[in-house]
């Protein structure tokens, strides 16, 4: 949920119950004050009465008012009592029921017992708590609104350079790092908030750059070692008395030199790539690139008598690093031999700005997402190091091309989006 | 022929004059930049092999001196850094061939042997072997003067097996000499082999004789005697 619609929801919960309890309050207390008023111009009205009263030697039954309710009556009661009431009577002529306030007392003048009724109708009282509530609930809404565009405005303006951290920290990568990621601002808080940030991520990039930066060189620092191990090999090799066990292990040794060798040397390449060593850019044809390496693998895929099917509609023309587009078609098509069938096939079509390279070959046996991960391999016992596909993966990163994998119909399809 | 040797590793110095030495080559060594200037200064060589990363001081700017002094001797680098940059700076600066570590000794062998025909200190274009005799600059080989009709691959193979003749190669070595980098070891095992077959096939065709021997495990010995 959205900070600001939190904290509108938040304030709604409060001021509702808040703004009710004093909708109830204020109508109670201005009725009753409005009450009290009636009340007492009921009693001066009384006590006017009974001065006339008082004068008038005697009276028949009187009517004060239009409405026949306020009236002096002679009685045979007599109660030395007021009593305040309220009563309703249709008007005929409004064609709506009139609330009044009646005044009943008594009062006893020259032997005689009079009833003196005075009563008020009420609703000018009626439509003043009307005016009024009309005008509290327009105060009301007034304030909310305000309230929605002072907490609308706040957050475009007060809370701007926070969602400004927070699209930079969506956008941050590491491999373009700069110094000055998060901006000053001049709300304290995000002042702090932008200076924590800034530190963090200077610290994960020198931390990322000394991992790059140890992976190249220890790859670096390797190859001297292994050159003296391969060298030793050789002259080993040209012993004349070896027995055919000591050359199994010779032979074991040297295979496992190689494949060490390789793998060193593909794991200096992916630093190299994640470095962006590789910098010269050139527009590549993918076509050309293609019949290169189909070329250099022509005796292979003879060996294991793969038919190559060209369904290439048009040339693809990218601007990339030509080792890089090299070393991308090779790992794929490499792949495609490898995990081939023996008579299998490989097809190679373009779609739009896709190249699609699939093979004959059984389903995988690890989890299709994994299939780019560093030295995760279908079949552990074959030759492969487990990082050729890395090595696409992080060339179509560094170039924000998209690489797909899908299984269909016997066939592993690889369809890469330049 | 005289090779100068520049390299820091005293182990690969070691092996590399070994096996090199076995060639019949004469062969110097400096494990620094200050004794190899002292040396390039001094004496002439054939053959120079210079790594890059010395104490004191960079193989390149040696490559540099040497082609400055306008010295006749074929540079090969060899050097840890397989990196694009320093491969085409080296060749820029003027040196003939680029080794990256870590490689085989056959394989250097062979690039001293091309780099030599090359530059042409031999006074002659062709190898000649026994019966065999091979025109590199044509890319022809001849078996008893009749033209034999090989594959690239098969071509490289018998180039490879002449340079490290008399030597035990090892298939990991072929592999790599002929695919380069990306050579499986399993399956380019299985296609030496059969490049092979056919290579020795098309020579006896042509009644040469069988030259190689396989060693058993390791790889194959092209033998004369």
């Amino acid at each position: 949920m959205k900070l600001i619609t939190k904290t509108i929801l938040y304030y709604l919960l409060i001021s509702l119950p808040l703004i009710i309890i004093a909708g109830f309050l204020s109508y109670h207390l201005i009725r009753s004050e409005l009450r009290d008023g009636t009340d007492e111009m009921l009693w001066k009205e009384k006590l006017h009465n009974e001065n006339i009263l008082k004068l008038q030697p005697e009276i028949k039954k009187t009517y004060l008012s239009l409405d026949s309710l306020s009236m002096i009556s002679p009685t045979l009661f007599h109660k030395d009592q007021y009593v305040f009431s309220d009563t309703t009577i249709f008007d005929v002529a409004e064609n709506e029921n009139v609330n009044y306030r009646l005044l009943k007392s008594f009062l006893n003048t020259n032997n005689q017992t009079y009833l003196i009724v005075v009563a008020k109708p009420t609703f000018e009282e009626e439509e003043l708590l009307e005016g009024l509530f009309t005008s509290f609930a327009i105060i009301v809404g007034f304030l909310m609104l305000a309230f929605f565009a002072v907490n609308w405005f706040l957050s475009k303006t007060l809370w701007k350079p926070f969602y400004k951290t927070i699209s930079k920290l969506n956008e941050y990568n590491l491999q373009n790092h700069s110094n000055e990621n998060f901006s000053a601002s001049n709300t304290k808080e995000f002042n702090q908030l932008n200076t924590a940030l800034n530190k963090m991520t200077e610290k994960i990039h020198s931390d990322f750059l000394l991992q790059k930066e140890f992976t190249e060189n220890a790859s670096h620092e390797m190859q001297t070692p292994l050159a003296i191990i391969k060298a030793n090999i050789n002259l080993l090799m040209q012993s004349p008395n070896l027995k055919a066990e000591e050359m199994d292990q010779l032979q074991a040794i040297d295979n496992t030199t190689k494949k060490l060798a390789s793998l060193n040397k593909a794991l200096l390449l992916l630093a190299k790539i994640e470095n962006n060593q590789f910098k010269e850019i050139s527009e590549v044809s993918i076509k050309d690139i293609l019949n290169k390496v189909l070329a250099h693998f022509e005796d292979r895929l003879m060996a294991k008598n793969i038919l190559i099917e060209h369904k290439i509609i048009s040339d693809i023309k990218v601007k990339m690093n030509s080792t890089l587009a090299e070393i991308l078609i090779t790992n794929l098509i490499q792949n495609a031999i490898r995990h081939n069938t023996t008579g299998g096939k490989i097809i190679l079509e373009t779609e739009n700005n896709s190249l699609i390279i699939s093979n004959s070959g059984e389903a995988l046996k690890i989890n299709t997402d994994e299939l780019f991960t560093r030295f995760k391999k279908n079949d552990a016992s074959k030759e492969s190091i487990g990082l050729g596909l890395s090595i696409v993966k992080s060339i179509t990163e560094l170039y924000n091309y998209k690489i797909e994998y899908n299984y269909k119909n016997l066939f592993h399809e690889f369809n890469l989006q330049f | 022929m005289k090779i100068l040797l520049i390299e820091d590793e005293p182990e690969l110095r070691k092996s590399i004059k070994q096996y090199l030495h076995q060639e019949g080559y004469l062969i110097e060594s400096a494990s620094d930049f200050i004794k190899a200037q002292e040396k390039v200064n001094v004496y002439q060589y054939d053959c120079i092999l210079v790594d890059i990363t010395l104490p004191n001081g960079s193989g390149l700017d040696i490559v540099k001196q040497l082609k400055d002094a306008n010295s006749k001797a074929g540079i090969i680098i060899i050097s840890a850094k397989n990196s694009l940059d320093d491969r085409i700076k080296g060749l820029d600066l003027g040196a003939d061939d680029y080794l990256p570590k870590p490689f085989d000794l056959a394989e250097l062998n062979a690039r001293i042997k091309a780099l030599n025909r090359r530059r042409n200190f031999d006074g002659n274009k062709s190898i000649i072997v026994n019966e065999i005799s091979i025109i590199p600059e044509e890319r022809t080989v001849k078996v008893n003067d009749q033209l034999v009709n090989l594959t690239t691959k098969e071509y490289e193979l018998l180039l490879f097996f002449i340079s490290n003749k008399n030597r035990v190669v090892s298939k990991n070595s072929i592999a790599e000499h002929l695919w380069g980098d990306d050579s499986d070891q399993l399956d380019s095992h299985d296609f030496i082999y059969v490049h092979l077959k056919n290579l020795r096939k098309k020579l006896a065709d042509k009644g040469c004789e069988d030259y190689v021997q396989t060693i058993y495990g390791i790889g194959y010995n092209f033998k004369i005697n």
